[in-house]
């Protein structure tokens, strides 16, 4: 076990023991190889299902809008931001959450994983020492973690939560990625056409079962714009212009809220690039607003406030 | 003129009503003309425009959009432009990025006694758009569906 | 031991045969796009990819779309046009599709193709040759042997394969399988490789028993505790983790609601087909406001209802055929084989 599993445990039967909270919303280990899923604790005997591993990939904060009571919660850099930014918005009482905040280094892909062994079937996979040791009935391969992390990982900015009531773990010599936005940059230098094509066949693949709007911990929304019915702005069939539509303004209403925790693409069964268009908002809100996401308890999100000197977008000047 | 069977851009102008919407009004009241290929949607502000109504617009068959509001700092709800600014960089960039024509959706500031102006604005859009040719990106692409494509002039 | 025409397929000729199908049918099958294994239309032999492993979509896709047009209409001079390109499809073959993916064909043929017969669906179905692939290797998410399954079932199958190693067994499981089984590509069956299948079969359901793959208490049992159960604190956090997607239903082989969306214009329409799911607040929603299932734990237990109580109870079949995907694919990995356990084990109080 390792010596964050080990706080992580210890630290959520303390305030359990001590009544602090009613519930510890953490990971335990999944049923299957290469999953942590989340977990409910709410007795200090099941605080041992609490795991630390390189498959936390769901995003907890997800859980806390309109959640009630006292509750502790284990956050990631991009869970502590996503945190950050649902203080901002009320959709959380931050009286009554403790934040014990988890250095983080980063997710592994298991969707590439399970590619680049052959698709057969795991039967087991064990974490040592920066490797990862998968087992297939016939098979042993080990596996450099750090060539397996999730793309958002890749590029992440906060490996150490921004807040936090305890922070656990080794923080020092974690340092967050100097994230120059070079995919967007990649993709921008393609030709309208290309572009354009690459999304519709990246959008083809939806099947709008909606995995990334429900893991994404910013959609909270009662009604989401896509089950409004009067009027209904998007048709709800894969129609290619329909699915286009829906990623676009889910991606609009996200921009400059989105802290790039990558649920969304984890959540997605079918492999869209659901991020193409999250880290061009990122981008832009950078570049246009000086804003990041998730970082500062009281800096305005940028589509709520505005400045009389903004950048004027190109407009029509006859 | 518009020569019968020759494609004409049929633009959604989302004009704010209490400057870019007069603007238009009193062009049309100084008799200034300007190409018929603006179809005309009144809102309180441009603070008001969601990005649904320029993307079901660019369904629905719209060649182009064009969005006017008043002169930042004259808004009659004193702030609703600065945020429609905001918004409209971020979605312009975004439509931009995905592969849309640059041109297609297109904002402005027109003030309520620009009539001349508002006359302009709607030239330079349809030269735009009419250059760029038909839409063909975000169309619902459904035969016998939902746009009737064969009678798009 | 099925009584059907078995044959031999070298694996040099599978080639052959399969471009045998692509002349003569829409083939559907498995392939790899990016990291994921999906069963999709197929043009290409090189398309197809056999793996140990199943694919992300089940084969249901085939027969019953996501999206699909039932009718478009179109105001003419004088008369209204009415076209259903969704009707009259080409003859499709559904290649390779695992056993517990077959089976649960049946289950949307009871739903599209009882006393009320669809046509969309029947279209399809009828015109359709299943060609399935037997397991030899289970994968640790697969419990079909626990639904009344197995790794080899050739249940909802015109043809089934397993795979010897350097050849295929073949067997006839219907008329559609026999037509097909007089491709010249097959040959003789013969006395070793029938003792090599069946060995090879028995390690397979042997495997199902072993290691990490989950036990669980399904059939009369379940069903009767479920209907005790249904008002149980049990159901209160047992999917606590449960994000209210549709990609359990969605991607669940048995798994068949859908929606009906009209979408007109002023002279044209359509009505397309969708797939719905009970997971989705919507489903329930009524126009008063009133939802008789307002959250997760509700939908849950009504998902886990229908699949081991009111299928079985009503049509006699078991609503779930142990895939497992919606364990692997639920972004929460909620294990439907745990739940079952807790119900099982669940105290009469």
């Amino acid at each position: 076990m390792s010596q964050l599993t080990h706080e992580i445990r210890e630290t959520a039967r303390g305030l359990l023991r001590d009544g602090k909270v009613q519930v510890v919303i953490g990971y335990e280990c999944g049923s299957l190889p290469l999953r942590s899923r989340p977990c409910f604790i709410r007795k200090e005997k099941d605080v041992e299902q609490l795991v630390w591993n390189s498959f936390c990939e769901p995003s907890l904060p997800r859980y806390l809008p309109k959640r009630k009571g006292s509750v502790a919660i284990i956050a990631k850099g991009c869970d502590s931001r996503a945190l950050v930014e649902l203080i901002k918005e009320n959709q959380i009482t931050r009286e009554h959450l403790t934040i014990l905040g988890v250095p983080c280094e980063g997710m592994v892909d298991r969707r590439r994983i399970e590619s680049d062994i052959g698709h057969e079937p795991i039967i087991n996979v064990e974490e040592k020492g920066g490797n990862l040791i998968v087992r297939t009935s016939n098979s042993e391969k080990t596996l450099t973690r750090k060539e397996y992390l999730y793309d958002h990982c890749m590029v992440c900015t906060h490996p150490v939560p921004v807040v936090y009531d305890v922070l656990l773990g080794q923080p020092q010599g974690l340092k967050g990625s100097n994230d120059t936005f070079s995919d967007v940059e990649d993709f921008s230098s393609l030709s309208p056409e290309k572009r354009w094509a690459f999304l519709e066949h990246e959008v083809q693949k939806c099947i709008r079962c909606y995995a990334c709007r429900n893991a994404c911990p910013m959609c909270y929304c009662p009604e989401c714009f896509v089950d409004a019915s009067r009027p209904q702005w998007v048709g709800k069939s894969t129609e290619l212009s329909d699915t286009m539509i829906f990623h676009l303004v889910r991606a609009f209403h996200l921009a400059g809220r989105c802290v790039g925790c990558g649920a969304c693409e984890q959540a997605c069964p079918m492999g869209v690039d659901i991020r193409k268009l999250n880290r061009k908002l990122q981008k832009d809100v950078t570049d246009l607003f000086h804003y990041e996401s998730g970082c500062s308890l009281e800096e305005i999100t940028p589509l709520a406030t505005f400045r009389t000197d903004d950048p004027e977008p190109c407009m029509v000047e006859p | 003129m518009k020569e019968p069977g020759k494609w004409e851009p049929k633009i959604i102008a989302f004009l704010c009503n209490w400057c870019s919407y007069a603007g238009a009004d009193l062009a049309g009241i100084s008799r200034i003309q300007y190409s018929p290929s603006i179809r005309i949607i009144r809102v309180p502000c441009s603070g008001r425009i969601d990005p649904l109504f320029i993307l079901a617009s660019l369904q629905k068959g719209a060649d182009g959009v064009l969005v006017s509001g008043c002169h930042p700092g004259e808004c009659h709800y004193l702030t609703g432009n600065y945020s429609a600014r905001r918004k409209f960089a971020l979605l312009k960039n975004l439509l931009e990025h995905v592969g849309i024509e640059e041109g297609r959706v297109q904002f402005s500031w027109v003030s309520a006694s620009e009539g001349v102006r508002f006359a302009k604005v709607v030239e330079e859009v349809t030269a735009c758009i009419r250059a760029l040719g038909p839409a063909n990106k975000l169309i619902k692409k459904v035969p016998g569906g939902l746009l009737d494509v064969s009678t798009h002039p | 031991m099925s009584k059907g025409e078995t044959k031999l397929l070298q694996k040099e000729r599978l080639e052959d045969f399969l471009k045998n199908l692509l002349n003569d049918f829409d083939v559907f099958g498995p392939v790899k796009k990016g990291d994921l294994l999906f069963f999709d239309r197929i043009k290409l032999v090189d398309d197809i990819v056999l793996s140990k492993r199943n694919t992300v979509n089940s084969g249901k896709d085939a027969l019953f779309p996501q999206s699909e047009k039932l009718f478009a209409y179109r105001h003419g001079e004088k008369t209204i046009e009415i076209s259903s390109p969704s009707l009259h499809r080409k003859n499709r073959v559904l290649f390779a599709i695992r056993p517990c993916d077959a089976r649960g064909l049946l289950l949307l043929d009871n739903v599209f193709g009882g006393s009320l017969k669809d046509p969309y669906y029947c279209d399809k179905r009828e015109k359709a040759v299943i060609i399935a692939m037997a397991c030899d290797k289970p994968d640790p998410k697969c419990f079909c042997h626990a639904v009344g399954g197995g790794p080899c079932s050739a249940e909802g199958s015109d043809l089934l394969f397993l795979d010897l190693g350097d050849q295929y067994l073949v067997r006839a499981e219907s008329s559609k399988g026999k037509t097909l089984l007089k491709n010249k590509v097959f040959q003789r069956m013969n006395k070793a490789a029938r003792a090599k299948a069946d060995r090879i079969e028995k390690e397979a359901e042997q495997s199902m028993n072993n290691g990490a793959l989950k036990q669980a208490r399904i059939g009369k049992d379940l069903e009767k505790r479920l209907e005790t159960l249904f008002e149980d604190s049990i159901w209160d956090d047992i999917a606590e983790s449960c994000i209210g997607c549709g990609i359990c239903t969605y991607l669940c082989p048995t798994c068949h609601c859908f929606d009906i969306q009209d979408e007109a214009g002023q002279t044209t329409g359509e009505r397309i087909r969708i797939w719905d799911s009970c997971q989705f607040p919507l489903f329930t929603q009524q126009a008063s406001g009133i939802n008789p299932r307002p959250s997760a734990r509700e939908r849950f237990r009504q998902r886990i209802m229908h699949k081991f109580c009111y299928l079985p109870q009503n049509v006699n079949l078991s609503g779930c055929v142990g895939c497992g995907r919606c364990v692997t694919e639920c972004p929460v990995n909620l294990d439907i084989r745990e739940v079952i356990q807790k119900i099982s084990a669940r105290e009469d109080t």
